[in-house]
């Protein structure tokens, strides 16, 4: 499925020089994201083209032009043209090198920063924009809460985890407003009993469904949840659990900058409110991308990466990455254990079925001019509307896609 | 002794600002020791001992889930450090696994406390193995060390193993030494982590 449509890669600015490249997945297939020396981007099939062997053997790197495969000393341009095949006179006269050119992702394209690629030629054609309908426009405000153009985003470093469960159990999850009060118990609860009431996710329990916070089908699989009307109805910097060293960075940037500009700072450093599913595997979590990656039928690569902002004083970017670090030590665990618990109980043969109903039919759910479905942020329409769009891909899966 | 809980009950967290900041830079560096520690940067025997008891008693408190007297341990102005880097790089620049002042430590603490804390359900049974520990002097009143690491775990039923090496920072307060900076290095922080929602 990972071949049939337009699947994340790497941000630019992990590859921000001429000639570096970073290893990534595309589903279950290795490749390098590459950028040339003319600042082109490459995404190369990690397997030389000789015997099979890994060309690329580290995670990321830059001033390399070359890749040579460490077996038989083949080769390769970053932008996949077979360079050079040592003692090529004993493959006789003519030799056409350009057959052994490393295969390419052949549509590869860039939104705004984000590196997306495709092995479906028809997707490939209609291009990332057509992909991302009206995700594209959420990105944008993502983008916008983070400073927008004049602010360039970077990755600051990842934190990698493995999932027992197969990648949709973290993908059904990703778009799930009816959890927080349950699957998070241990990390409201602890916060109701040192910070009191009115701190981070506790606008979850209770009549979630009566707050102004909604759920979004976005078209092709992609899906909207927004915190934001209860997260920043006063101030998300205010309702966040206090971070390490935050005393001292409010004190400092207060007194450099003033404190009306401060306090912007702060909002942008707390979590964006937004959760944006990207299908199949980049979701925007706070300020933070998780990327998911298929390993096997049960088991999958959960990466969150990062992200700080060029141009802003460097404490900014400290509170940022000090606030990134809450969510994965305190909520996503206990979501992950019941990702595993939800991945054990599909396998009991007896049972076939899921529920994925809640909302469903809700008469108040409006369509707009776009084919954007809003409803209540406790509804399924997550899972419904991914699904809908995996089974399509999967019904169309051609297995000769690279020829 | 000064109390430095504020009115709400926890620990404040005034202290860590740029310069705590470049201190553990500077303990970074201090910690990839070059030869033998030698006998002039030695601490005093009965520092080394009681820093070794205490080592020795933080993990074993870690492994029996008493961790109240596991938080007693650490300094009041105190950072439990898990670089996702390696070797570990600034925390003001990179994300790591895991950065809590004392505050945040608590909170970890009160989470497992809980008792719905699914990550630890069923609670994840572990045994630390500390080995080729150094120790010396630091620059102020403190000493230092460095040691290996094995973590046996126990979670559904399955065992795993993690290991690396740990740098610590000691002070003295009030006649006891306490850690005021433990720094653990995963030998694949920079790669797929399980779950490790217990102490390391």
């Amino acid at each position: 499925m990972f071949s049939e449509t337009w699947v994340y890669l790497a941000h630019a600015s992990e590859i921000k020089e001429p000639n570096s490249f970073v290893a990534r997945k595309m589903g279950q297939r290795s490749v390098i994201v590459t950028r040339d020396k003319e600042n082109k981007i490459h995404a190369l099939l990690n397997r030389c083209t000789h015997r099979g062997a890994t060309v690329c053997r580290e995670k990321k790197g830059d001033k390399t032009p070359f890749f040579t495969c460490p077996y038989h000393g083949w080769t390769f341009r970053n932008t996949g043209e077979c360079a050079a095949i040592p003692h090529q006179d004993a493959y006789g006269e003519g030799l056409d090198k350009q057959q052994f050119n490393l295969k390419k992702v052949p549509f590869v394209s860039e939104y705004r920063g984000f590196i997306f690629a495709t092995l479906n030629p028809e997707k490939g054609r209609k291009g990332i924009k057509e992909h991302l309908k009206s995700a594209a426009g959420r990105l944008d405000e993502w983008i916008d809460h983070n400073g927008g153009d004049h602010r360039a985003i970077r990755i600051s470093g990842a934190q990698q985890y493995t999932v027992h469960a197969n990648w949709k159990c973290l993908y059904d999850n990703a778009g799930d407003g009816y959890h927080p009060e349950f699957s998070h118990q241990s990390l409201l609860k602890m916060t109701q009993e040192r910070y009191g009431s009115g701190m981070d996710l506790d606008y979850f329990s209770g009549g979630i469904d009566s707050t102004p916070m909604y759920s979004q089908s976005l078209g092709n699989g992609h899906s909207f949840l927004d915190q934001r009307p209860c997260m920043y109805e006063n101030s998300a910097f205010e309702r966040q659990r206090p971070q390490p060293g935050r005393e001292a960075i409010v004190e400092q940037l207060t007194k450099e900058v003033g404190e009306q500009k401060a306090k912007a700072y702060f909002e942008m450093a707390t979590g964006a409110g937004m959760n944006l599913n990207i299908f199949p595997n980049l979701l925007f979590i706070g300020n933070q991308m998780q990327v998911i990656t298929p390993l096997s039928v049960g088991l999958s690569d959960m990466t969150w990466y990062s992200t700080t902002v060029d141009n802003v004083p460097t404490v900014v970017n400290t509170l940022r990455i000090r606030t990134q670090e809450d969510f994965t030590a305190f909520g996503e665990p206990d979501d992950t254990a019941n990702f595993e618990a939800c991945f054990k109980g599909m396998q009991e043969r007896e049972i076939d079925w899921i529920d994925i109903s809640r909302h469903l039919g809700r008469a108040e759910d409006s369509t707009d001019d776009s084919g954007v479905v809003t409803s209540v942020i406790s509804s399924d329409i997550h899972m419904r509307t991914y699904y809908e769009e995996w089974k399509k891909l999967m019904q169309s899966n051609d297995a000769s896609r690279l020829g | 002794m000064v109390d430095t809980k504020n009115s709400a009950g926890h620990q404040d967290s005034t202290y860590l600002n740029e310069a705590y900041y470049d201190q553990l830079m500077h303990l970074n560096e201090d910690w990839q020791l070059d030869g033998p520690v030698p006998a002039i940067n030695q601490p005093s025997l009965a520092d080394k001992l009681a820093c070794e008891a205490l080592v020795f008693a933080e993990a074993r408190l870690a492994d029996d889930l008493r961790l109240e007297q596991w938080l007693d341990c650490y300094s009041d102005k105190s950072i439990y450090w898990i670089p996702a880097n390696y070797p570990a790089g600034d925390p003001r620049q990179e994300i790591t696994l895991e950065f809590h002042d004392k505050r945040r430590l608590e909170d970890r603490v009160a989470r497992i406390r809980t008792g719905v804390a699914y990550s630890m359900l069923p609670v994840i049974r572990t045994r630390h193995v500390l080995g080729n520990i150094e120790y010396w002097q630091g620059e102020t009143n403190e000493v230092r060390a460095r040691t290996s690491f094995i973590i046996d775990a126990l979670f559904n039923e399955k065992h795993r193993t993690l290991s690396g090496w740990i740098g610590y920072s000691f002070v003295k307060n009030d006649g006891d030494w306490k850690i005021s900076v433990k720094q653990v290095n995963l030998i694949d922080a920079d790669c797929l982590q399980e779950n490790n929602t217990f102490f390391l």
